[in-house]
């Protein structure tokens, strides 16, 4: 295991840098936390007496990835800030907005897509969006552009890794910093 | 079908480029011919693409006749040297009718396409028999393209996962907990005004499902922001239970399940 962490600290570092100075220790503990949770050998737990089954998302037990645990550290983005965006938190998160933030179908469809990848990363994937469920969303939010939609995110082109036309999306770092913020925007209005 | 849409959604792009191009053109007719090639490819390049809508028979023919019929007129008057200000109103009717009775039924149609695998996916860890009858009817009205029926169907799942509830307080205390509500002079109870009176298990039926929620948050099944939330979700199911013109799209289906499930169908409070 120790062999383990030591190919995995300069990662866990480097991701620590990106956090604002007062929250660097916090951060390094959170990871590290959730470094060992997943990689420490641990006895087999004995089978949970009958009852009823856990919760689903929400609350203390949320089944956040440890991944998406180090991208909400590494933002400052809490739980309950999250939790006004997306809903349930964990592998069935849904887009719980009633409005997307932004000036202009143009600026919607951009915070959907960087939304619609955070919530792609929450249940357990990539930071990226397929462009089939992006299109459907705009058109749900009425910020559907079809002459545009292309360019659109070709205009934003910094937020997302290199792109053709007709591929799906994945966010670059810019992308993902911007998304946190968008969530945190719409928390703070919410 | 993502290809479709994708080749439909660059055609509309090209519309709108010719459109640009004519616009800005000083002279009173269009007459540049690599300007009228771009317009005639346009309607070459709408073939395929309208062969593959007729035959896959995802819109109607009235729809995509239109839109060949537009695309036509576009190459008619591409082949000689026409006044701009006839390609102004045609290019604006093509476009239109290619987003709103081509384009987004399609998007729509194919997001229902796959919503059942997402609804599903929600579900799976429900294995209650009764529950299961209402919800795989309900998932597939959905994949029909069927959205208010199926969401008719899913919310008499959570109906009846909510009668068990209570009915296994039994009859008296659960007409208890009525009178208990009906003084309860609080913001959030007290429009409840009604004297309940249960002598078999059938009666649940006649109450009305907005009182049995309300009663759910009166137990403390359901926090407030719960409740919104369930009340939203019956909101939702009543507008489509009757007639309306709202037609809820994939997006609102799969959020809907989300909500039910989280609130009710999977709420460890209603086992």
């Amino acid at each position: 295991m120790l062999d383990k962490l030591k190919a995995d600290f300069d990662g866990i570092l480097e991701l620590v840098q990106k956090v604002p100075d007062p929250l660097k220790e916090t951060a390094l503990k959170i990871i590290l936390d959730q470094w060992f949770a997943a990689n420490a050998v641990l006895p087999r737990p004995p089978s949970p007496p009958p009852g009823p089954p856990p919760p689903v998302g929400g609350g203390a037990g949320t089944p956040i990835t440890p991944t998406f645990k180090a991208y909400m550290v590494a933002n400052a983005l809490s739980e309950p800030e999250l939790e006004r965006v997306m809903h349930p938190l964990g592998p069935n998160a849904q887009l719980a907005v009633s409005e997307i933030p932004g000036v202009g179908k143009a600026t919607k469809q951009v915070n959907l897509a960087l939304l619609l990848s955070v919530k792609q990363a929450l249940i357990g994937g990539t930071f990226g969006c397929a462009l089939k469920e992006l299109r459907e969303t705009c058109l749900h939010y009425d910020c559907y552009d079809s002459a545009n939609f292309a360019a659109n995110l070709k205009k934003n082109k910094t937020l997302f890794k290199p792109w053709k036309k007709g591929e799906d999306l994945e966010l670059s770092g810019a992308g993902m910093k911007k998304a946190a913020g968008v969530v945190k925007t719409i928390a703070s209005e919410s | 079908m993502s290809d479709t849409v994708q080749n439909i959604e660059d055609l509309i792009e090209r519309l709108v480029e010719v459109d640009g191009a004519v616009r800005k053109l000083k002279t009173a007719s269009v007459s540049g011919t690599a300007l009228r090639k771009q317009a005639k490819d346009i309607h070459k390049d709408w073939l395929p693409i309208c062969g593959i809508l007729e035959q896959e028979q995802i819109l109607d023919s009235v729809s995509i006749e239109q839109a060949t019929n537009h695309l036509e007129k576009l190459k008619k008057l591409a082949e000689g040297k026409n006044p701009k200000s006839q390609y102004k109103p045609l290019l604006k009717t093509a476009v239109s009718h290619l987003e709103s009775e081509v384009l987004h039924p399609l998007i729509k149609r194919s997001g229902l396409k796959t919503v059942g695998s997402s609804i599903r996916a929600l579900i799976a860890p429900i294995n209650d028999t009764v529950l299961l009858t209402y919800l795989d009817e309900s998932v597939r009205c959905a994949e029909q393209n069927c959205v208010r029926a199926s969401i008719v169907l899913a919310w008499c799942a959570v109906a009846s996962k909510i009668h068990t509830k209570l009915l296994s307080l039994g009859l008296p205390a659960l007409e208890a907990a009525f009178d208990k509500m009906k003084q309860d002079t609080g913001m959030m109870f007290r429009a409840f005004t009604k004297t309940i009176k249960l002598t078999t298990t059938g009666d649940m039926q006649e109450i009305p499902d907005a009182n049995l929620i309300l009663l759910c948050r009166f137990l403390m099944w359901l926090d407030d922001s719960e409740f919104k939330q369930l009340r939203g979700a019956l909101d939702l199911r009543n507008s489509c239970g009757h007639p309306t013109n709202y037609q809820p799209d994939s997006v609102k289906l799969q959020a809907y399940y989300a909500d039910i499930t989280q609130l009710v169908l999977l709420n460890p409070k209603f086992v």
